[in-house]
């Protein structure tokens, strides 16, 4: 599944297949969905998904022994009881429970904004957040229309930033036009 | 970057001159420009130095003791202003094209990450992949600390390698959004031709599209501190299926 069969040529390696638009484009989220969709009962079907997946990842990166000590601090950090090396056995019995509650990974983000062409993207960052707020304000909390400008902003907005509006909205010593 | 191998580089190899092998569109771009300059960089050479060599040959106190008393030459002047001009238009046609195309911030992404340049004791970038949030806290974040320099098991890079790697998919957009969140740091992955600075209060955006799987490293390329030479930049690239079961495992991970 890594190397999906055939080896592509140099030429083939360096264009960009047209399948992949569909996931670029946003107003096709539909079409991202459903492949996300064929891929998670697949993953219910088989016994041992990240046994699978971890396998994967090793055929991929060059050296197997390199990957493996990537994965452990994390396992620390999380204090989880999966380590790496076992995580593909260990996971196997955790997969049933994991399969269940598996978040469905939908490939979208904040689209592309033509009032924001440059590389600093800071405004659009501040200005996303803004958005959704003021929406919030007009449509009242949790209206389905905002919650787009929410996944934008928490797209672009490192959490820092946002955790520090948070607080000033809630201090009511946020700069900007809400 | 050796000879006759058919294993592509992605890191710095001990005595390395040329560039690590190109994973990106953009890499590529910025290799055959350098090619191409380096065509009219040699011409330039040569002339100028057969020139050199040709005056002080014949033109010296033994040879040609009195000096011919030349004040103008019409020709040879347009000529010496002409050629200089066009030259650097040649380089920068090609140059400014692919500028431009580097800068191709109105393409639709497909994911955002966020690399964040941390001080905090060892230097480190953590990243955050925040597409799949639902709240303001809940986010998928890590930090991508180097291994020790004692530490690396056979096969590492000493100081080249972090203990997790920012995982991305291959042949998709992304946008690498770059902020620091102390000192100016600048994300760099020779590999991908991507050298961002992060500044302070500022966040950067950079698009990458990885054409071929494996793991590219970087180092932080902006003096920012007492450990600015132990801050890598690992970026593994998988396919969008394995990208996806990493984050729904990382998810996991972080939620329990």
């Amino acid at each position: 599944m890594a190397a999906e069969g055939k080896a592509p040529s140099l030429a083939e390696e360096y264009s960009l297949p047209s399948q992949e638009v569909q996931l670029q484009n946003p107003s096709e989220e539909k079409s991202a969905v459903s492949t996300v969709a064929e891929v998670v009962p697949e993953k219910s079907v088989e016994t041992a998904p990240a046994n699978e997946a971890t396998v994967a990842v090793e055929e991929t990166s060059q050296t197997p022994e390199v990957k493996e000590p990537s994965d452990e601090p994390e396992a620390e950090e999380s204090s989880a009881a999966e380590e790496s090396g076992e995580a593909a056995e260990e996971s196997s019995d955790a997969a049933e429970e994991a399969a269940d509650e598996k978040p469905e990974i939908k490939i979208e983000t904040a689209p592309a904004d033509f009032r924001f062409p440059t590389t600093n993207q800071t405004r659009h960052c501040f200005t996303r957040y803004i958005e959704y707020h003021r929406c919030v304000a007009a449509k009242g909390e949790g209206a389905p229309e905002c919650e787009k400008f929410a996944k934008y902003y928490r797209s672009l907005c490192p959490s820092e930033w946002i955790e520090r509006w948070n607080e000033q909205r809630e201090n009511g010593t946020f700069p900007g036009p809400l | 970057c050796r000879f006759l191998t058919i294993a592509l580089c992605d890191a710095a190899e001990p005595w390395q001159l040329g560039s690590q092998d190109a994973a990106t569109p953009m890499m590529q771009g910025i290799i055959d420009l350098h090619h191409d300059i380096f065509f009219f960089l040699i011409l330039i050479l040569v002339f100028v130095s057969r020139m050199l060599v040709r005056a002080l040959w014949h033109f010296n106190e033994q040879t040609n003791p009195i000096p011919q008393r030349i004040v103008h030459g019409t020709t040879i002047e347009i000529i010496r202003t002409i050629f200089p001009s066009v030259i650097p238009l040649f380089i920068a046609i090609p140059s400014f094209a692919l500028l431009y195309s580097m800068d191709g911030v109105l393409v639709d992404p497909a994911i955002t990450i966020k690399a964040i340049g941390h001080q905090w004791r060892a230097s480190t970038q953590p990243y955050e992949y925040s597409d799949y949030n639902s709240s303001d806290e809940q986010s998928l974040t890590f930090d991508s600390y180097t291994i020790p320099e004692d530490d690396p098991e056979l096969g590492q890079s000493r100081l080249l390698e972090v203990d997790n790697r920012v995982v991305v998919p291959a042949k998709t957009h992304l946008r690498m959004i770059v902020t620091p969140a102390d000192v100016p740091h600048s994300w760099a992955v020779p590999s991908s031709g991507v050298k961002c600075d992060a500044v302070p209060g500022r966040s950067n955006l950079t698009s990458i599209s990885v054409q071929r799987e494996g793991v590219y490293y970087g180092q932080c390329s902006e003096i920012c501190g007492t450990n600015h030479a132990f801050t890598p930049i690992v970026v593994e690239a998988v396919t969008l299926k394995d990208y996806a079961d990493w984050v729904s495992n990382q998810l996991i991970l972080q939620t329990n």
